[in-house]
């Protein structure tokens, strides 16, 4: 292999985060400490310029195996690198204001760090390389999860979700050695091959196929492997959690889909009867215990939950229109969630709690930031003319269109439960009064862009969906 | 061929023996020091299969490394003599019946029901050699060893962040 400059336009993305994480470290190093803040907004404008830079980087219409084959540069890992460049330079914008998290350095290298990881995640065709993109994501994740170590919540979500993750991981690796085992090579591209030519035992094949999934359910959050993301989403710093909510979950969709589409295509009838009782499980279980929690991360959290079930119904399906309906639904559900999860972060900073009896009366304290929880908490209800219908009917239709009409009737029901419990918010918003309605709640200035930002998507996505709904067609067909 | 087996049986005993010594001794040290004459006999035995870098990898990292981690943090806890009767009272128990129960399966594995493996292409010359292993690492796996760096690096910063400096606390 001898290097060219061609060789490096697939990883540009991937080069540029690398830089910026240096950047950000040398500006922790040299910064007075008063202007530690301003990292922040070198982040958020790095993110934005990386954006711009990567455009000559985008793949063409017949995708490509590159570096030795541990990357695949297709439209479908390239669209949601941007995605979740984009999700970083936002979480940066939400955090720079707390001033134990966006004041330090370290929280944005080690940011910047896990969305390298993602973007690795999503474009890797090699056992070796998926793994170690996972772990990229996954280690900077648990750091920040218990990034505030002077308070026990937080330490125990890093801890927790350290656990979990190890413990996952050590089963996922059982799942991709015995497929190594099997085929003799690492490249999963390659195992397909060898799978079609009969080199692999079903019982092998269905065993690996399980054990593999173990580690992309936790990743999604799907039941039986949710335990951790209430706890999780409670106790790390808000806009950690909303990164985690929305990028992480978002990558662990792709490699999911990429990886049951390519390695197990003989054995669908298999894979798509276990993911479409995960998906019945994970939406269902994730909307009822939504309904009676008391604090608003952790019924996020199930909110959470609930959504990834209703994206695995475009999984399940098996079929181009459930793919592209599931990248549009990641699509929307990032934008929306990043929403939430910041508005509740810019709300936490000046109420300093998380529970619901903080949110009465919010309306009245802040008619604008109450406004645009209306706007995201309407959207992940799936409302219209929000982006949250678009993608919920489209996720809806694939079901349809595959003949799972029942999937979809359980889809259109979970989606009437999950609309009591966003409305109850919305009640106590702009319904009930509090004490404190006379103290405004003031929203710093990146996050009145983060949010404006936000809310414009949530509303563009939903009006305007030809651009959209393309882009998820291009990527989901980059598949197969 | 007689050479090698001999050669094996010794270092085979010794290895046996040294692992028995480590879990059976009472003391810390003594366990640490068991394991670390385990590290090398299990080191030779790699070089005799022909694979000198796990070998050098095997010593230097694991004899190496993580056995002085290992020697210092029973120096700085202070836990040089257990105490009598583990924490876990049916662990033992549990422990000696899945120690069985992996002899069992093992056994029934080698003698009753040989599993025929696929044909093994014999290894050529210079495999696992440090140099056919840096070929390969730079060449087919140059991405994967750049990002391990990346995470390497993040994974350093990520533990100052968990233990280093904390805000003064309040004198009292």
């Amino acid at each position: 292999m001898i290097l060219n400059a061609s060789m490096f336009l697939p990883i540009l993305p991937e080069i540029l985060l690398v830089a910026l994480g240096a950047v950000v470290l040398i500006l922790d190093l040299v910064l007075p400490k008063k202007q530690h803040r301003n990292i922040g907004w070198v982040t958020a404008a790095g993110m934005g310029v990386i954006l711009l830079l990567s455009i000559p980087a985008r793949p063409e219409t017949e995708p490509s195996l590159v570096w030795g084959g541990m990357l695949r540069h297709d439209w479908l890992g390239f669209s949601f690198t941007m995605l979740f460049i984009f999700g970083a330079g936002i979480t940066a914008l939400f955090a720079m204001d707390f001033k134990k998290l966006g004041h330090r350095g370290e929280f944005y290298l080690l940011m910047i760090v896990s969305t390298i990881g993602m973007a690795l995640m999503v474009s890797a065709a090699d056992l070796v390389m998926l793994y170690l993109a996972i772990e990229t994501t996954a280690i900077p994740l648990y750091i920040l999860a218990g990034f505030f170590i002077r308070d026990d919540k937080s330490t125990e979500a890093g801890f927790k979700y350290f656990l979990f993750g190890a413990m996952t991981s050590a089963i996922m690796l059982y799942g991709f050695s015995l497929l190594f085992g099997f085929a003799g090579t690492t490249n999963i591209y390659q195992i397909a091959q060898s799978v079609r030519e009969g080199g692999l035992p079903a019982g092998a094949l269905i065993g690996s196929m399980l054990l593999v999934l173990v580690g992309f359910s936790f990743k999604i959050a799907g039941v039986p492997f949710h335990f951790w993301s209430p706890d999780v989403y409670e106790g790390s710093p808000t806009p950690v959690a909303g990164f985690l909510s929305t990028a992480s979950k978002a990558a662990g969709f792709v490699v999911l889909l990429r990886f049951m589409m390519v390695v197990f295509p003989d054995i669908t009838l298999q894979w798509g009867a276990v993911i479409t009782a995960m998906s019945v499980a994970t939406m269902t279980l994730g909307n009822l215990l939504a309904l009676t929690q008391k604090n608003i991360k952790r019924m996020l959290a199930y909110s959470s939950i609930a959504h990834a079930g209703y994206a695995l119904i475009g999984v399940a399906v098996i079929s181009q229109v459930g793919v592209s309906s599931m990248v549009y639904y990641l699509i929307v559900y990032l934008v929306t969630n990043l929403a939430a999860f910041g508005i509740v972060a810019s709300c936490g900073r000046i109420t300093g709690s998380d529970e619901m009896t903080a949110y009465y009366g919010m309306s009245r304290r802040s008619p604008w930031l109450a406004l645009a929880l209306l706007v995201a908490l309407l959207s992940l209800a799936g409302m219209p003319p929000l982006g949250g219908f678009v993608a919920k009917f489209f996720v809806f239709a694939a079901a349809v269109d595959a003949n799972m009409i029942w999937l979809a009737v359980i889809g259109v029901l979970n989606a009437i439960i999950g609309m009591y419990y966003y409305l109850t918010v919305l009640k106590y918003v702009y319904l009930y009064r509090s004490e404190d309605e006379e103290k405004p709640l003031l929203v710093t200035r990146p996050q009145k862009l983060a949010i404006t930002v936000l809310t414009v998507g949530i509303i563009l996505i939903g009006t305007v969906l030809v651009p959209w709904f393309n882009w998820a067609t291009t990527a989901a067909a980059s598949v197969f | 061929m007689i050479p090698d087996m001999i050669l094996f049986i010794l270092l085979a005993i010794v290895a046996v023996t040294s692992a028995l010594g480590m879990l059976l001794s009472r003391s810390a040290v003594y366990s640490a020091l068991n394991l670390v004459l385990n590290f090398g006999t299990v080191a030779v035995l790699y070089l005799l299969l022909g694979a000198p870098f796990i070998a050098l990898a095997q010593i230097t990292v694991y004899a190496g490394a993580i056995m002085v981690l290992f020697l210092f943090v029973i120096m700085l806890l202070g836990v040089e003599q257990l105490r009598k009767g583990s924490a876990l009272p049916w662990q033992q128990t549990l422990a000696i019946i899945s120690g069985l129960l992996l002899l069992a399966l093992t056994a029934y594995v080698i003698f009753i029901r040989p599993m025929t493996l696929p044909q093994v292409s014999p290894t050529q010359l210079g495999f696992g050699t440090p140099g056919a292993i840096g070929e390969i690492l730079f060449n087919k796996y140059l991405l994967p060893f750049e990002v391990t760096s990346v995470l390497l690096l993040v994974a350093m910063i990520g533990a100052i962040v968990l233990t280093g400096k904390r805000e003064p606390k309040t004198k009292t």
